[in-house]
């Protein structure tokens, strides 16, 4: 959390305009799944790869980072598509293993499944990838402000996501000092502090809403949370990036 | 010197609690003053703050502001809270947003001026506080000193005539303490009032002009730091001076 959070502040389209990171994110899905092809599922990855790394110059390890942890999740399922376990072999096997009674195996066709699944499921998420990590939440709440969503959601969201960041703190800082005090000596002190630590950051959580809602009265709260709308830079090159995968997404489903 | 807010026989006690927190507060502050608050632990200083700008109501007594009793009307509050500008003792209990420059506008834009005048506000008290390089940063990427300068800095932006501050200098290091200050001496340049709490007993003797001493609920003292420093009573009472 705390990665993506400092590479989307820090990166290089970080002023741009949210709604193009978010229009061209979505061109990729929306594509990544119409035209719904192993080979239009890698190119979307290339693409968002090199977009992020190279238009916003985060690391390729922190892409690739994000990226392996959802792949794993991923796997896990992808496997499950691919490799069938019965007690007989199924017809025309490309491998079959046995384990006593039972059979894994995986056919030709439930092998292009999970592959034709894979693909279309990382390039969907590498396009995610790319506007979070592009993108602080701040500015994409602002981009809800600005589509009119209304505004007691917009407020609860921009309140939790700086309360996430306040909670951790807290959470930090309590379990330091439980573990200056050995409260994680033992398996079962462990378990005892962490249950406490539990109830403790619910009333630190009550305790800091009050608190908030007290500095807010003292700034002239009136039940909306008004705030200076942030500015941003509009990119032309968004627009020749969206034009350049739309087409080179459709080629590629053409040739493949 | 007229009195610019008052606090008259202010009593008052938090819900469920059987000691009052005050128990009849009585201050006057003049414009342009630098006060120091000071008292033990728990003798009601923050208590008496959140009465300065209509937060907390009093049980019994009266706070006023130029002569006339606070509203506790929504119009009466907004006209209170643009002038008496308060900083809470955490930043983070203040800080509400993830954007720097969105935090700092949120007093302004609740005052009702044109989006302009926000813009040249949050820049004017960013540019006083030092911190126009940090706006377009995440409030949770900033140092406590950097937070309590945005905190400081949301307040200034409501242009108040009398700042309180609870507080917010302890934990800075000497060399943030310093621009804090240097900041509040801007302001009272300005004429603005500026009160600090504070358990510095050396702030309230070389920074304020006025030492005012809580105990209990009361307030016991409030003179010039060579006076209140110079009482037997009340050295008692504040501990040892430095
Ligand atoms: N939210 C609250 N609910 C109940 N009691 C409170 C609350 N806040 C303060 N009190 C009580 O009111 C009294 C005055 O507290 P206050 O916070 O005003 O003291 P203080 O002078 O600011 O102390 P400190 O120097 O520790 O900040 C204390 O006895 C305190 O326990
Ligand atoms: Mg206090």
């Amino acid at each position: 959390m705390r990665v993506i959070d400092r590479y989307a502040f820090g990166n290089a389209l970080r002023d741009v305009d949210p709604s193009q990171k978010g229009a061209l994110a979505l061109l990729a899905i929306i594509l990544c799944l119409a035209l719904d092809h192993p080979a239009v599922g890698i190119l979307t990855l290339v693409w968002m790869l090199a977009l992020t790394t190279w238009r916003a110059r985060t690391p390729l390890r922190v892409f690739a980072s994000v990226l392996l942890t959802e792949g794993a999740f991923l796997g896990l399922s992808v496997a499950g598509i691919a490799l069938s376990v019965a007690s007989s072999v199924p017809e025309a096997p490309v491998f079959a293993w046995q384990f006593g009674p039972i059979w894994v195996s995986a056919t030709h066709k439930s092998l292009m499944l999970a592959a034709h699944v894979l693909t279309r499921t990382l390039g969907s998420a590498a396009a995610l990838n790319f506007l979070i990590l592009t993108t602080p939440l701040v500015d994409l709440i602002e981009m809800l402000r600005r589509m009119r969503l209304p505004e007691g959601l917009i407020d609860i969201m921009a309140l939790t996501y700086r309360a996430i960041f306040v909670l951790l703190d807290s959470l930090e800082r309590m379990v330091t000092a439980q573990d200056a005090r050995l409260g994680y000596h033992t398996l079962h002190a462990a378990m005892r502090s962490a249950a406490l630590i539990g109830s403790c950051l619910f009333l630190d959580a009550y305790r800091r809403s009050q608190q908030i809602q007290t500095a807010l009265e003292s700034r002239g709260f009136d039940g909306s949370l008004r705030v200076l709308p942030l500015d941003y830079r509009r990119d032309p090159r968004m627009w020749q990036i969206g034009v350049g995968l739309t087409l080179s997404l459709v080629l590629a489903r053409m040739i493949a | 010197m007229s009195a610019l807010l008052e606090f008259d026989d202010v009593h008052y006690a938090f819900p469920g609690s059987a000691i009052p927190a005050l128990r009849g507060a009585s201050l006057s502050i003049a414009t342009g003053q630098r006060i120091a608050l000071t008292g033990r632990n728990g003798a009601g200083k923050s208590t008496l703050l959140l009465h300065a700008n209509g937060i907390l109501r009093p049980a019994k007594g009266q706070v006023r502001l130029d002569g006339a009793p606070l509203e506790y009307t929504r119009r009466g509050l907004l006209r209170v809270r643009r002038q008496v500008g308060l900083v809470f003792q955490n930043p983070d209990d203040q800080l509400f947003s993830a954007s720097v420059l969105q935090d700092i506008s949120f007093g302004p834009m609740n005052l009702g001026l044109s989006i302009a005048d926000v813009r040249r506000r949050v820049a004017e008290a960013a540019d006083l506080c030092g911190i126009s390089n940090l706006l377009d940063r995440p409030t949770h990427a900033l140092s406590s000193g950097q937070k309590s300068l945005v905190a400081l800095a949301g307040v200034l932006a409501m242009a108040p005539r009398i700042l309180l501050v609870d507080e917010t200098t302890s934990g800075l290091d000497p060399w943030m303490r310093y621009q804090i200050f240097a900041i509040f001496d801007r302001l009272v340049e300005q004429g603005v009032t500026v009160l600090l709490t504070t358990h510095d007993l050396t702030v309230a003797r070389q920074w304020a002009d006025t030492v005012v001493v809580m105990h209990e609920g009361r307030v016991v003292a409030s003179a010039p730091p060579v006076q209140v420093f110079a009482d037997p009573d009340l050295q008692a009472l504040l501990g040892p001076a430095p």
